[in-house]
């Protein structure tokens, strides 16, 4: 696993353009990914799924907060924190 | 954003004043739809011992007559045994012929059952049916936020312990797809009696239902006429007590009984309080200003913006099973 932090942003950028079809200039590190719509609930899943699987980390019920996966930015610092605990 | 002929938002704004009058023009509406529309003789609808298939089986059977409505009770294996009974209190109060079709062994031959485990086993490799009840529930922080709900699958054991964990994507899309051949099956069921009738069937959704997506394609969506699709919760409970539903079914909390453990509607769908989402949707369709909403329902106005946004979504995304086929 790593912790490369641009390998890690680029990995969930990666993720989303291809569950969500966006265009690829929309998706920045900092935009609002889940307030400007670009996921439902199968997609949040398939998301949670994707970290899990690709970062090796285990979501609980306290980590389903706005401020862990409103960005990718904010999403990476998840992770690191994440795999910093476990 | 605000229109000067629209009302001021307050709690009491979906209270229908006129009820008779209400109960009338759907009553006609169901009469003209079923006999000169559709050009059938009567009609076949599901009971369930819910308040909405209460309410429009009886609006059914002032608009059509008694002898011309069929209730059917479409029973499988999960079902509460509660909701037999109540349908059955229905019938007879309406005096409306009611049947029992029990769906259990035709969802046995379709492995509904067999490949909802298999999906929940890979998540509770523990689970047995025989021992365990399940039931899909929402895991998040509410709507007041701008994350979608995220779904996890609860086991109960024998003893009431319960156990959460979220399901992978394809999990839970086999789990989803497998119990919608319960609303699939009884869909199939009541065409087959409309059919040797020559009946419509009559839908039951609700506004919320329908706009919001809480239904399954060609399953309960699936219907000739849906006589309460335009009232909220609210008002399908004021017509409820105006025709006289029984006040065991007025006062049951509304589940989605199709899980083997209990499940209300609130806590696998809708997220609040009926009265609150009615007010919140109402708020939402008819584009009243989030800040004179939040006041109403004592919040703040990027709580509202945040619900708001959520119901866009959820429109967005359930508009496919609004569809109809393409065609070139």
């Amino acid at each position: 696993m790593t912790k490369d932090i641009s390998v890690i942003k680029e990995t969930i950028k990666e993720h989303i353009l291809q569950a969500t079809f966006a265009d690829k200039d929309k998706i920045q590190n900092d935009s609002l990914i889940f307030k400007e719509g670009y996921f439902d609930s199968m997609g949040f899943v398939v998301l949670i799924t994707f970290l899990e699987e690709s970062f090796g980390i285990t979501t609980t019920d306290e980590d389903l907060i706005e401020e862990n996966f409103e960005s990718i930015d904010a999403i990476t610092s998840f992770i690191i924190r994440k795999t910093d605990n476990q | 954003m605000k229109n000067k002929d629209k009302r001021p938002f307050s709690k009491d704004i979906l209270i229908i004043h006129d009820i008779d009058a209400e109960c009338n023009r759907l009553i006609t509406n169901i009469r003209e739809g079923v006999l000169h529309k559709l050009n059938r003789l009567g009609g076949v609808i599901g009971i369930s011992g819910g308040i909405d298939s209460s309410v429009s089986m009886a609006l059914a059977a002032k608009a059509l007559g008694t002898e011309n409505v069929l209730g059917i009770m479409l029973p499988e294996q999960d079902s509460s045994s509660e909701s037999a009974l109540f349908a059955q209190k229905l019938a007879d109060r309406f005096d409306v012929k009611a049947i029992t079709e029990n769906i259990t062994e035709a969802l046995e031959g379709l492995g509904c059952y067999q490949r909802r485990d298999e999906a929940v086993r890979t998540v509770f490799p523990e689970y047995d049916p025989l021992h365990y009840k399940m039931k899909i529930g929402i895991r998040s922080s509410g709507l007041y936020t701008n994350l979608p709900p995220l779904f996890s699958v609860t086991i109960v054991d024998s003893k009431g312990k319960e156990q959460s964990k979220h399901v992978p994507a394809p999990e839970l899309r086999q789990i989803e797809a497998a119990s919608n051949f319960k609303q699939r099956c009884r869909m199939s069921m009541l065409y087959y009696h409309a059919e040797r009738l020559h009946y419509a069937v009559i839908g039951t959704p609700n506004k919320h239902e329908v706009e919001q997506g809480f239904f399954v394609k060609h399953g309960d969506g699936g219907a000739d006429v849906m006589p309460i699709a335009h009232l909220y919760k609210t008002q399908v409970y004021q017509l409820a007590h105006y025709l006289g539903i029984p006040e065991e079914i007025i006062d049951r909390t509304p589940t989605s009984d199709t899980y083997s453990a209990e499940q209300t509607q609130e806590e696998f769908f809708f997220q609040l309080p009926f009265q609150q989402m009615d007010l919140l949707w109402y708020a939402f369709k008819n584009k009243y200003d989030p800040q004179e909403v939040a006041s109403v329902m004592e919040r703040t106005a990027d709580e509202i913006n945040k619900v708001f946004a959520g119901f866009e979504r959820k429109i967005k995304t359930t508009e496919y099973l609004r569809m109809t086929p393409l065609t070139n």
